[in-house]
């Protein structure tokens, strides 16, 4: 016979909060309830694979709470369908939270000639592809429309 | 709907403008940035045929959208040289830090540093233009919030491409948070479970399932994520808080409608506290509908009723009662 202040521990081990409020059948049916919808994720999960998940914009904006309800009605519903993008989000939320005391400084932009793309982009693709080939490789026709603009940028200037 | 958004070209102009005084070396032409917020408001609500959009809402909505982000990400996506450079400025310690913090050793970070940087400027040719991962970008909510995303995404598949066959479980247990929270069920190893049950306790074990699956699918969306999130995803009730807490918050809207209880402060923080009453609600509502599920469908008294979360309380030690799940 379950007592008022019997705490269900959750799947990962950690007590379910504060039912204190919570009488003995809402105290079993929030046990029951538990186990029911983790049992029924981990069904959902072999049959899940198919769907088309929310991008990055969409999951972002969610976590923000940029959406209306409007907006939000059809992702709330995907979530709740979708393990895949429900654990994402519950994850954006704990690195939102663990970022949450960060203050946040934008660098104030010097003005100095700005580096080209390349330079930026470059040491990267060189790391990633092994030679500064690959960089060219991968900024080739791009560099040279750049340049040309930039030399023509510059002359204008100079006038 | 077309009619409805060129009633907005005005407005849009003025965003531009500003965006451009802002801006003014990053080439973002007027007919790109026009066609992009278009694109937006297409995306998140413009397309919901269910609810015609007002020209009031549809100008709320282009007054929320994060205007100046949008214009650097699409100046970067035109390969803009000095927009490439402001961003590289502004956001690029910031990657840094959310990758180390999300990835496991120095050189997992820097991959996946490398790797955003790479799909963001885009090598991929398609009709003869470049692919840039900033032209997905709709300006709907920040862009730190959508690196953010970008990131944790491409450590998944960082993780992905170095495992073969990895669940999501496996796959978040690696990453992040989500080593010290990823708690998915395993599915219960066959074999071992008791195999003789009473005809009798299965009919209550049938019942009490079903009554259950009937109560929470007849629960409103809302009540279900948050259900899921605690429950499932074992999100802490600071964490769900934090979901909601931004008085936007459409979670937020809805629990405050349907419980009717207005804050005196709406732009207040929202505790856990008042996590844990959305979710004692929703425990009242579910055992209410539970109930009479059992009673009502099943034909149950209120004997057999208290058999029923007499086995269901006796099965939460074991997985038998959820055996029969897929079938049901």
């Amino acid at each position: 016979m379950l007592t008022r202040g019997y705490v269900y521990s959750r799947e990962d081990g950690t007590k379910m909060a504060n039912v204190e409020n919570l009488n003995p059948e809402e105290i079993k049916i929030q046990g029951l309830l538990g186990r029911y919808l983790n049992a029924m994720t981990t069904a959902e999960q072999a049959i899940n694979t198919g769907v088309n998940h929310l991008d990055e914009d969409t999951l972002s904006a969610f976590i923000e709470a940029s959406l209306s309800e409007r907006e939000a009605r059809p992702i709330v519903r995907h979530l709740v369908d979708c393990t895949f993008c429900r654990h994402m989000t519950s994850e954006l939320v704990r690195l939102d939270l663990a970022f949450a005391d960060t203050v946040e400084v934008r660098v104030p932009i010097q003005e100095q000639e700005p580096a080209k793309i390349s330079q930026v982009l470059n040491g990267i693709l060189t790391r990633i592809f092994g030679t500064r080939d690959g960089a060219v490789f991968a900024h080739h026709e791009e560099d040279e429309g750049e340049e040309k603009k930039e030399d023509e940028t510059s002359d204008s200037e100079k006038n | 709907m077309e009619d409805l958004l060129k009633k907005c070209d005005s407005q849009i102009d003025e965003i531009f403008a500003r965006c451009l005084e802002n801006a003014p070396n990053f080439g973002v032409r007027a007919e790109c940035f026009k066609a992009s917020l278009k694109k937006t408001a297409t995306k998140y609500v413009v397309s919901d045929n269910s609810q015609p959009i007002t020209e009031e809402e549809l100008r709320a909505f282009f007054e929320q959208v994060q205007a100046e982000d949008l214009f650097m990400a699409l100046a970067c996506a035109n390969g803009n040289e000095r927009a490439w450079w402001e961003f590289d400025q502004q956001h690029r310690s910031y990657l840094e830090r959310v990758a180390r913090h999300l990835a496991k050793t120095e050189v997992d970070a820097q991959e996946v540093i490398d790797s955003v940087y790479v799909e963001l400027y885009g090598t991929r040719v398609v009709d003869g233009e470049r692919v840039s991962k900033f032209s997905t970008y709709s300006g709907r909510g920040s862009l730190r919030g959508w690196l953010r995303t970008v990131i944790w995404h491409s450590l998944v598949d960082l993780h992905r491409a170095g495992h073969d066959e990895v669940s999501l479980d496996e796959m978040t247990e690696n990453i992040g948070e989500g080593a010290a929270h990823a708690t998915f069920l395993h599915p219960a190893k066959g074999g071992e479970e008791e195999m003789v049950d009473q005809i009798a306790r299965d009919r209550y074990r049938t019942a009490t399932l079903q009554a259950i699956g009937t109560a929470f699918s007849t629960l409103d969306d809302h009540e279900k994520l948050i259900l899921l999130y605690y429950h499932v995803e074992n999100m802490k009730l600071r964490e769900i808080a934090r979901l909601v807490e931004n008085e936007g918050s459409p979670l937020r809207g809805w629990f405050q409608r349907k419980t009717q209880t207005r804050e005196k402060d709406p732009g207040s923080r929202i505790h856990e506290s008042t996590v844990m009453r959305w979710l004692e609600k929703s425990y009242a509502k579910v055992l209410q509908l539970f109930r009479q599920e059992l009673q009502g469908k099943h034909g149950l008294g209120e004997e057999e009723i208290a058999i029923c979360f007499s086995i269901a309380t006796e099965d939460l030690s074991g997985p038998n009662l959820y055996r029969h799940l897929s079938a049901t």
